[in-house]
């Protein structure tokens, strides 16, 4: 199985246009980018996927060993870039996955031409000097929502789910599809997402990027937001007015303009 | 019998009021914007305290508050409705009410989400009993796992003329243990040595018993002169008649490690490797028969024997190496005996866990991975 087909992906607009790879992050799959990606499928080579585990990439890929930190799920973005040849490319990255661009693109600057970090955060947990926001009893408490929450994820629906990939409409007439996850993968991006310290790769990173900093996000509070701008080599803070952690669904016009403005420059 | 007046006095207030569940509407960002009576008395909240100060998500535990930035919040935006989300309010007092919450999107006339109406159930004994069930389906887990490693455990057998080795790596994903087991005694003391590894069709607490009673079997029946097929078939026999372990498969070599000589069988397994020095790995795929009870008749199960040289070494192991969804059998066997080429020089112990590593360490492989390694020694000079 190739990585695409691994990660579910798919490409829209333009196939001479600059790539503009859409990341989603912990929680729900590429249809996070829904209201945003068809704003720049004019101009851009549009590539969604999701990561393993998630919507409609193949769980079977998932490998606690790779997938342990966030560099496993860098390295999934670096083999689908390689996979479809993509250069120059703009990463839209939310949530966690803005720091998995941000590992990508230290690791392979030659593949990236901008950043886009939507709600980034290089640690969660406080540390001395350092307020992230959460403490481990709170990832822990975290742990057990994700428990207590299978999302349609019963022994029963699993092989539905799982033994038709080739039909992704069954698992969408489910309810909660999008953010549908083996109760497991989940436990263990949660692990990765929220136990991270990326705090040292970002003044790594020699690509251009754009933090995208909501208001009131309960996630990544504006504190950290202006960390990952001071930390990174070049970057342009916008503090957007939109509230909570995802301003891609709850703003997507702002969002889009945002992203936009900082293309032009 | 007739109905007080006041209690049919059903206006949607009361119904509102007084819903056997916590009834609220809040703003998209979560601001509350309406309670009902039963809300109030979930959240130990007056609703002077929530309206237009408080967001619903604020009410929730830190980890249900990422929860709800995470999943509930976007999916709600997505779908437009959300269904048994389980949460955890807490309360002024610091106590917590498991509960179960349904949301639903309200949009304006130009189709703009407007308001969220959600519902909220008391889940307190729901959850209660889920916990017991997660707890007890760990515990059962726990308790697969424990006796197969007490099954697998004890120092294995060493000797002058030989080096062992064995691995076992629990499959990638899924929680239960597989039913592969190893083992290795000797027959007579220093001269011939008896290897096996097997594997027992299903998982869980079943296969780990199924797996202990073949192997104590085995070892019995080894010990009364079989030749290595009619050994396999006496077990195989031993299936049958307590109808325990049906298509395990089994691999059995008694090797004379003084001179060499090894005599096998494989019961639907997969072939043993053999190194010879100076040789390419090769597949020692003589010997073979049906796995254990697949018919229900006397099977006549053949015996092979090959010349292990000082130094030489062979490797046995279960399907979980060889087998991926993503390619074919035999693919898998080629790239084991490169493998297996690129250890020859390697201490059997150390041969066991790479080849298992190896393995475990790739996408795909959902089963068990055992190996047990056995080099002959190499002559005194």
């Amino acid at each position: 199985m190739s990585p695409s087909e691994r990660h579910n992906v798919t490409v829209h607009g333009p196939a001479d246009g600059q790539p503009m790879m859409f990341a989603h992050g912990f929680g729900c799959d590429q249809a996070m980018w829904r209201f945003v990606w068809p704003a720049f499928s004019d101009e851009y080579r549009v590539v969604l996927f999701d990561h393993v585990g998630y919507g409609g990439s193949d769980a079977a890929a998932f490998d606690r060993h790779r997938h342990a930190t966030l560099d496993g799920y860098a390295a999934d973005v670096l083999a689908i870039c390689d996979e479809l040849a993509l250069d120059d490319v703009v990463f839209v990255g939310h949530s966690v996955s803005a720091m998995i661009g941000v590992l990508a693109a230290a690791a392979r600057p030659e593949r990236f031409a901008r950043l886009v970090l939507v709600g980034p955060s290089p640690r969660y947990l406080d540390d001395e000097g350092y307020v992230g926001g959460f403490s481990e009893e709170d990832i822990a408490d975290l742990l057990e929502s994700l428990e207590s929450n299978y999302l349609g994820w019963s022994s029963t629906m699993a092989p539905v789910i799982m033994g038709n990939p080739e039909r992704p409409e069954l698992a969408r007439e489910l309810t909660n599809s999008f953010c549908r996850t083996d109760p497991e993968i989940a436990a263990a991006f949660a692990r990765a997402t929220f136990l991270a310290d990326n705090r040292q790769d970002l003044e790594r990173v020699r690509t251009p990027a754009l933090v995208l900093q909501a208001s009131d996000d309960a996630i990544a509070p504006r504190p950290v937001g202006e960390f990952v701008h001071d930390r990174l080599p070049d970057s342009r803070l916008v503090l957007l007015s939109a509230t909570g952690h995802c301003p891609n669904l709850s703003a997507p016009e702002e969002t889009v303009a945002a992203i936009k403005t900082y293309l032009a420059r | 019998m007739t109905i007080p007046a006041a209690l049919l006095d059903e206006s949607a207030e009361d119904l509102f009021e007084t819903a056997p569940c916590g009834y609220l509407t809040t703003a998209v960002d979560g601001r509350f914007l309406r309670v009902n009576r039963t809300f109030e008395e979930m959240a130990g909240r007056e609703r002077e305290d929530l309206l237009g100060k408080r967001r619903f998500q604020d009410l929730l535990t830190v980890g249900g508050r990422i929860y709800h930035e995470t999943h509930l919040a976007p999916l709600l935006r997505m779908q437009g409705s959300v269904r048994e989300i389980a949460v955890d309010l807490v309360r002024p007092d610091g106590s917590r009410l498991p509960a179960l919450v349904n949301s639903v999107l309200r949009y304006d006339e130009a189709g703009r989400p407007a308001v969220i109406r959600t519902t909220v159930f008391d889940a307190t004994d729901r959850r209660r009993y889920e916990q017991e069930l997660l707890h007890a389906r760990r515990r059962e887990q726990e308790v697969a796992l424990e006796l197969q490693r007490s099954l697998l455990a004890g120092a294995l057998t060493e000797g002058e003329g030989l080096e062992l080795g064995v691995a076992y790596h629990p499959a990638d994903k899924g929680l239960e243990v597989g039913g592969d087991w190893y083992d290795a005694f000797w027959l007579v003391p220093e001269e011939t040595i008896a290897v096996v590894v097997g594997d027992v069709v299903g998982r869980g607490l079943a296969a780990a018993a199924t797996m202990g009673q073949l192997r104590s079997a085995l070892r019995a029946l080894a010990s009364t002169g079989f030749e290595p097929g009619a050994l396999l078939e006496a077990l195989s026999e031993f299936s049958r008649r307590h109808e325990l372990g049906q298509m395990a498969t089994v691999a059995y070599a008694e090797i004379d490690v003084r001179l060499g000589l090894m005599r096998y069988a494989c019961a639907g397994h997969p072939p043993p490797v053999v190194v010879e020095p100076a040789k390419p790995a090769r597949l020692a795929s003589d010997g073979r028969s049906p796995p254990l009870d697949a018919y229900s008749f006397w099977t006549d199960r053949p015996d092979a024997s090959l010349q292990l040289p000082p130094g030489g070494m062979v490797v046995f192991y279960s399907d979980g190496l060889i087998e991926r969804s993503d390619r074919p059998l035999q693919a898998g066997l080629d790239e084991l005996l490169a493998s297996v080429d690129e250890l020859r020089d390697a201490r059997p112990d150390t041969v066991a866990s790479s080849l298992a590593q190896a393995a475990a360490g790739t996408t795909g492989s959902p089963d068990d991975v055992c190996v047990l390694a056995l080099r002959r020694r190499p002559a005194r000079t």
